[in-house]
């Protein structure tokens, strides 16, 4: 009888954490429902994301300086006429609107194309696409961007090839309206297994053991980071893979990159039909293009030097690959605060520039 | 979902324990039906209509032969075969078809721009079509009655633990099994428990630690020395040993748990002591198909010497073939096959009569002859692999990192690899009886797994075919 019950539990269990952890609404209320809890908690890190990856808590040449450093920029205060539209990501969440020079109105909106926007023909309306290098070529290479510009005019245009693979979302069971193959399907299935069955407070001591035995016996991490040859700086696996289109080191051959050239041509003459005074596109280098440069793809300047690019580009490559500071936390994907206020420096130059701005 | 994910552990378990609730053998086929569709379709879900739509072909052709007679019941065998090897044509070689158009109008200096297919090869459509076809031949060659259960007949083409890296079933061995019902037994739950243990511990202890060696060889061939390339080479060969392998032993287990015994596909193939003895216990269920499918009806070893020799070619030529739509697998093939031909008559003396030490140089030289075989079938393109065996006999310096970043890492490969061989060669099948053992065992696997396991959820090599 003892057998039954419990293999009845289990089949329910199992059943519900499959479900839990395919359903995006209710990861979303179980990771709500766990943050700052008591045991159960998420597993928090501060020292990076890389290091909460790889459970390297332990390892101190991966912790950010203590306390760290935050930005202490100077308002901007000379004259204002630009309404910015950033569309961004995790790398400028941190950006104020006085941060930019010349920035009288500002708008941040990740990936822009999904949400709307009221341009005000009284001023000079700027679009300012940041984008991660290694999201860069998933996104621009087709089929992301295809699916995110609803816009008609632009699904009129030919956007050129796609090269990953990537099956359209069919419609399968047409009888239940709104129900897709992702209802059943998650493609991050098992890191939300993961995050559902063990990653609490209370297993922590397992996984860094793990980590440890790692990081001490084989002088590697865990998982998808991997350490940087001088040992200083943690790196997300995608982005040194050679096989990984988010990689740095990816071979790319001339036609890939004319085909992301010619999307981005399109994107460009999409936004300048819908009232933007320019669109500019800064790619923001992966942390291994800049602290591991040997073999390198050069996929940033290739697309910044194409001659028929028409989309303005804001240079944050050459000047981050000329700097002698240390431009990225070294347990995590993104820019420190000398990162990012360099790449601020180079924007705002680049405005005062183009815009005849007076400080 | 692959065999060495959270999911697939959660799947297994769930659709395991309610498998074993039922209590007739009507819904143990239709969950397990469902359950292999969902198992089918987390990895891209729209090819469940190319497998779907094998299905219903050979299902109805399966009827169609048994009631047909003479000309008709090759009619409808023709059809069958037709749709089974259209759907590899079309999805596996027809970019490899065009390519080559390509490449050979450009020779002759007029390029020419057919259009390319842009889909990804679906998930072991290699092998689902194989075990379809061999169900259809079978019912034509009356050896097998056609299944008027469709949903028996969809299970069998579909069932979970094979359906995406074989082994290649025949139909009367599995339908019989998947029809019957069978009950719960603990011996066989622990037998397939422990197997599939050996499994993971194949996959993610070995093969997927030894991949960081093979990449790393494979892509700095030309500053890497020429011990650094012999021995990402020796590596690869337990890399895809253990990888494939593994994943039988996962499936073997997982059906075992329910009762199921599907065919061995590995018998120790490294201590094969010739190349014909290693195509008997590599890939068992591949070259059984051949066998039984091609070789025999071309006339095998009936008709003269020179025919017997053609048919191998010809045999080992499909057989690369059917690993991958690339050059590569073909000349890894037909190199196969030439060295079958040369050396069949110098081995095949029977080992037990040579000594030992004789019979330990043919093993080792077979190894090593598989070994460089396997750089064609690893390697990107002919010219890839040229230049990798050039590099290994150009004996020169270079760099001798391998991908790891402590030798620790190499003694426990060597060490990890040394286990494996001498536990498949000493303790072959299941040895766990004894509860407390089983118990220890899994205990101690589950713990090797998890703390020396590389978990990059890399998938199975031969999902690609």
């Amino acid at each position: 009888m003892l057998k039954k019950i419990a293999s009845y539990f289990f089949i329910v269990f199992g059943l519900v954490v499959l479900w839990a952890s395919t359903s995006r609404e209710a990861m979303a209320f179980i990771s709500n429902a766990r943050d700052n809890k008591f045991w159960w908690g998420t597993y928090q890190c501060l020292h990076g994301d890389l290091v909460s990856m790889s459970y390297l808590d332990f390892v101190k040449a991966f912790n950010p300086p203590n306390p760290p450093r935050h930005a202490k920029r100077t308002a901007y205060t000379g004259t204002k006429n630009i309404a910015l539209y950033l569309d961004g990501d995790s790398y400028t969440w941190p950006v104020r609107d006085t941060n930019f020079a010349g920035v009288s109105e500002y708008h941040f909106i990740e990936r822009i194309h999904g949400g709307s926007y009221h341009l005000d023909s009284s001023k000079k309306n700027i679009l300012l696409i940041e984008i991660s290098e290694r999201y860069f070529y998933s996104y621009f290479s087709g089929q992301q961007m295809i699916n995110e510009v609803l816009d008609t005019t632009i699904k009129k245009k030919s956007v050129s090839g796609i090269f990953p693979v990537t099956a359209p979302n069919l419609l399968y069971a047409s009888l239940f309206t709104g129900l897709t193959t992702t209802t059943f399907f998650n493609k991050y299935i098992n890191q939300n297994l993961q995050g559902n069955l063990f990653n609490y407070n209370f297993s922590m001591p397992m996984f860094e053991a793990k980590a440890a035995l790692n990081y001490y016996v084989f002088n590697r991490a865990s998982g998808d980071v991997v350490i940087s040859d001088d040992r200083k700086f943690l790196f997300l696996k995608e982005t040194v893979d050679k096989n990984d289109i988010h990689s740095s080191y990816r071979p790319l051959n001339n036609d890939e990159i004319t085909i992301l050239v010619n999307n981005l041509n399109v994107l460009y003459d999409h936004y300048k039909a819908e009232g933007f005074s320019e669109v500019y596109l800064s790619i923001i280098p992966n942390s291994a293009t800049i602290q591991q440069p040997e073999g390198y793809n050069k996929l940033i300047p290739r697309i910044q030097d194409a001659p028929n690019l028409r989309m303005k580009t804001i240079d944050a490559y050459t000047t981050f690959r000329k700097t002698r500071q240390v431009l990225y936390w070294p347990g995590d994907t993104h820019w420190n605060y000398d990162g990012m206020e360099l790449w601020l420096d180079i924007v705002n130059d680049r405005f005062i520039n183009d815009y005849a701005l007076h400080q | 979902m692959t065999f060495n994910s959270l999911q697939f552990l959660v799947f297994f378990m769930v659709v395991t324990l309610w498998y074993f609730r039922l209590k007739n053998q009507k819904g143990r086929i239709w969950l397990l039906l469902i359950a292999s569709c969902y198992f089918y379709m987390s990895f891209i879900p729209e090819y469940i209509l190319i497998l779907g739509g094998t299905i219903i072909v050979d299902y109805f052709a399966g009827l169609l032969i048994e009631k047909s007679e003479a000309g008709k019941r090759k009619f409808w065998l023709i059809t069958s075969l037709i749709a089974n090897i259209g759907a590899l044509a079309v999805f596996k070689y027809y970019n490899f078809f065009i390519d080559n158009i390509h490449t050979g109008f450009l020779f002759f200096g007029k390029p020419l721009s057919l259009p390319l297919l842009k889909m990804a090869l679906p998930i072991g459509l290699s092998f689902h079509t194989f075990q379809a076809m061999s169900y259809t031949i079978e019912v034509y060659r009356r050896k097998q009655a056609a299944e008027r259960n469709f949903v028996a007949y969809a299970l069998y083409v579909m069932f979970y633990p094979q359906l995406v890296a074989g082994p290649i079933e025949r139909p009367q061995n599995v339908l019989p099994q998947l029809k019957e019902f069978r009950p719960y037994n603990w011996d066989n739950v622990k037998e397939g428990l422990a197997r599939m243990l050996w499994g993971f511990f194949k996959k993610v202890v070995i093969a997927d630690r030894l991949a960081m060696v093979v990449e790393r060889t494979y892509g700095h061939v030309h500053d890497s020395s020429s011990l650094a390339l012999f021995t990402g080479a020796v590596f690869y060969s337990f890399q895809i040993y253990c990888d494939f392998s593994g994943y039988s032993d996962i499936a073997l287990g997982a059906a075992k748990v329910m009762n199921i015994r599907l065919m061995e596909n590995f018998k120790q193939p490294y201590l094969s002591h010739s190349i014909s003895n290693f195509w008997t216990r590599w890939h068992v269920s591949l070259s059984s198909w051949f066998r039984d499918y091609v070789y025999i009806p071309l006339g095998g070893n009936r008709k003269g010497e020179w025919r017997r020799k053609l048919n191998v070619m010809i045999v080992f030529l499909l057989s690369g073939l059917w690993h991958g739509a690339n050059w590569t697998f073909v000349v890894w093939g037909l190199l196969h096959g030439l060295l079958v031909i040369l050396l069949t008559r110098k081995t095949q003396q029977e080992p037990e009569r040579r000594n030992k030490l004789i019979n330990a140089l043919w093993m080792l030289s077979t190894f090593i002859l598989v070994t460089f075989l396997w750089i064609f079938f690893r390697s990107e393109n002919i010219g890839a692999a040229w230049a990798y065996i050039k590099e290994i006999f150009a004996l020169r310096g270079g760099s001798n990192y391998l991908g790891f970043n402590s030798r620790n890492e190499l003694y426990f490969s060597i060490l990890v690899i040394a286990i494996m061989l001498y536990r498949e060669k000493f303790l072959p099948g299941h040895f766990i009886t004894n509860n407390i053992r089983f118990y220890c065992f899994t205990a101690m696997m589950v713990l090797i797994c998890y703390f020396f396991g590389v978990f990059a959820e890399n998938q199975f090599i031969y999902f690609q075919f």
